[in-house]
């Protein structure tokens, strides 16, 4: 008897293990590729300060400045940039009323006195420079030399339309390219422990590539305030997964208005410090 | 061995009950409103519209002073002004009385320019009265507490998101997106906006939820 039921458990133990490599193929997980940060543009920063005349120096134009702050008024400063094809940068420079360009290694080229404060700057399909008044909220169109352009023409490109569903899971729906039509890419979680926060469509490449930034967090009542992490994912046209990147710092001076920016498959993040601008640089190719 | 027990006993009940009857009389004092009346009060602020006359671009007891506008501009939103209280009534009659439109705290808290700052506009949408700037970021915990909810889910119009010695902006909702509503008196953006933002902007920041909210 003890026998007979021996020999019926080898079986039932041989199907199992049978049935269980059938059902799933014993191939790899593909290992979702974690880009690291490829380089860091350094843009020296002149802090404002008002001389005993009153004059407020304007100080190196190869610089951008930014303003101390103040008890309950934050640090002003560059919020707003945008990447032209080159890789060179347009940068805000708010208190000097002003857009600066800089080389894609950080060398000033030049500013374009555009006689507002800017808080945000986005290049778009057209060849036009899109300009944001921070006053009015007024956008101004500018050619690649900076001149002024009728703003008949100024209009910002359509933006993704995002959707958290679940705490692990949302969508990004990406609008109509030319003749390629819109498609909706499911965005999932799974990292135990983190809650997804918001979804922000970023863009999509000429290669049919959508990069979509993600924000999460470990809780909601932490004692240091509120706490959270961001990354940004490339999608394939397709909507797989293809690579990401984690843990952008997001440890701001002056707080950006245009945080992020991909162009050419390559992500940009800038963040104005009180003693320079960085701008962080990760190749998602 | 007793007798000094019940002396540090007294102590306590003492210094609790001197100390701990200034909180409760600044809450008994505070306006009640409802989470719609704060909500339109930041509206009529970010949507208030005026135009800027040549005297508001020159602040007469500044002599550094730089406006933000130009003559004859018509700007929606109440002025940012650092160390201001002026809701649009006393934003207009000193507007009308010449005095500058706005001011960074570059220049100083100057008697001469009217708008309202981010510790301002909050109180302001709360409904307290604003014949003084009684609170700014740091002492906001006197009159709004830390609420014991999820932050990233269940705040509520009229909460507010705090950075103490920084900045504080109006919770006004969510988006489909997970992103968030905030209404602001923004040095950055020299008014009074309500906008969409991501929540990277708000590191470090804590929410607070008035005590004279009037559920």
């Amino acid at each position: 008897m003890i026998r007979r039921y021996r020999v019926l458990s080898f079986v039932l133990f041989c199907g199992l293990v049978i049935s269980s490599s059938g059902d799933e193929p014993a191939r790899p997980q593909a290992e979702l590729r974690l880009i690291p940060l490829t380089r860091t543009v350094r843009i020296p920063v002149s802090m404002q300060e008002i001389q005993p005349t009153g004059k407020i120096p304007l100080g190196d134009p190869a610089t951008l400045m930014v303003s101390p702050g103040a008890q309950d008024e934050p640090p002003e400063g560059p919020a707003a940039f945008d990447v032209l094809d080159d890789g060179s940068f347009l940068i805000s420079d708010p208190l000097r009323n002003s857009v600066s360009v800089f080389d894609s290694r950080g060398k000033f080229r030049q500013a374009w006195r555009i006689g507002f404060a800017a808080d945000s700057v986005t290049v778009g399909a057209n060849g036009l420079i899109l300009v944001r008044e921070a006053s009015t909220g007024q956008l101004h169109a500018f050619d690649l030399q900076g001149k002024l352009r009728p703003s008949e023409a100024a209009a910002l490109p359509q933006a993704a339309e995002a959707r958290v569903l679940t705490g692990n899971s949302g969508t990004v729906t990406v609008p109509p390219i030319g003749s390629a039509g819109g498609r909706t890419i499911e965005v999932r979680l799974d990292k135990p422990g983190l809650r997804l926060l918001s979804i922000e469509g970023l863009g999509t490449d000429s290669q049919g590539n959508t990069y979509v930034a993600l924000e999460t967090t470990t809780g909601g009542e932490e004692t240091e305030g509120i706490n959270l992490n961001k990354s940004v994912r490339k999608y394939a046209a397709n909507g797989v997964l293809v690579c990401e990147v984690t843990d952008i710092p997001l440890d701001y001076y002056v707080t950006p208005v245009d945080e992020l920016r991909v162009r050419k498959g390559i992500l940009y993040q800038l963040m104005t410090g009180s003693s320079e601008v960085r701008i962080n640089v990760w190749d998602m190719n | 061995m007793l007798s000094r027990l019940n002396f540090l006993a007294a102590l306590i009940w003492l210094t609790s009950s001197v100390f701990g009857q200034t909180q409760p009389s600044v809450i008994a004092r505070l306006p009640l409103t409802t989470r719609a009346e704060i909500i339109a009060r930041a509206h009529r602020l970010a949507n208030h519209t005026w135009v800027c006359s040549a005297p508001n671009l020159h602040a007469s007891c500044s002599k550094s002073y730089s406006s933000d506008w130009k003559t004859g501009q018509q700007v929606t939103g109440i002025p940012y002004s650092w160390g201001g209280i002026d809701g649009p009534e006393d934003f207009d009659r000193k507007l009308a009385k010449g005095l500058a439109a706005g001011g960074h705290s570059r220049y100083g808290v100057l008697s001469c320019t009217t708008g309202i700052d981010c510790s301002g506009f909050v109180t302001y949408c709360w409904g307290i009265p604003l014949s003084s700037h009684a609170y700014g970021t740091s002492t906001l915990r006197e009159i709004a507490g830390k609420p014991k909810y999820n932050w990233f889910t269940d705040m509520k119009p009229g909460d507010v998101l705090n950075k103490p010695g920084s900045h504080v902006v109006l919770f006004t909702g969510y988006n489909p997106d997970g992103t968030i509503n905030v209404c602001e008196a923004s040095g950055s953006a020299a008014r009074v906006v309500c906008r969409k933002t991501t929540w990277s902007r708000f590191k470090g920041y804590i929410p607070l939820e008035y005590k004279g909210i009037d559920e």
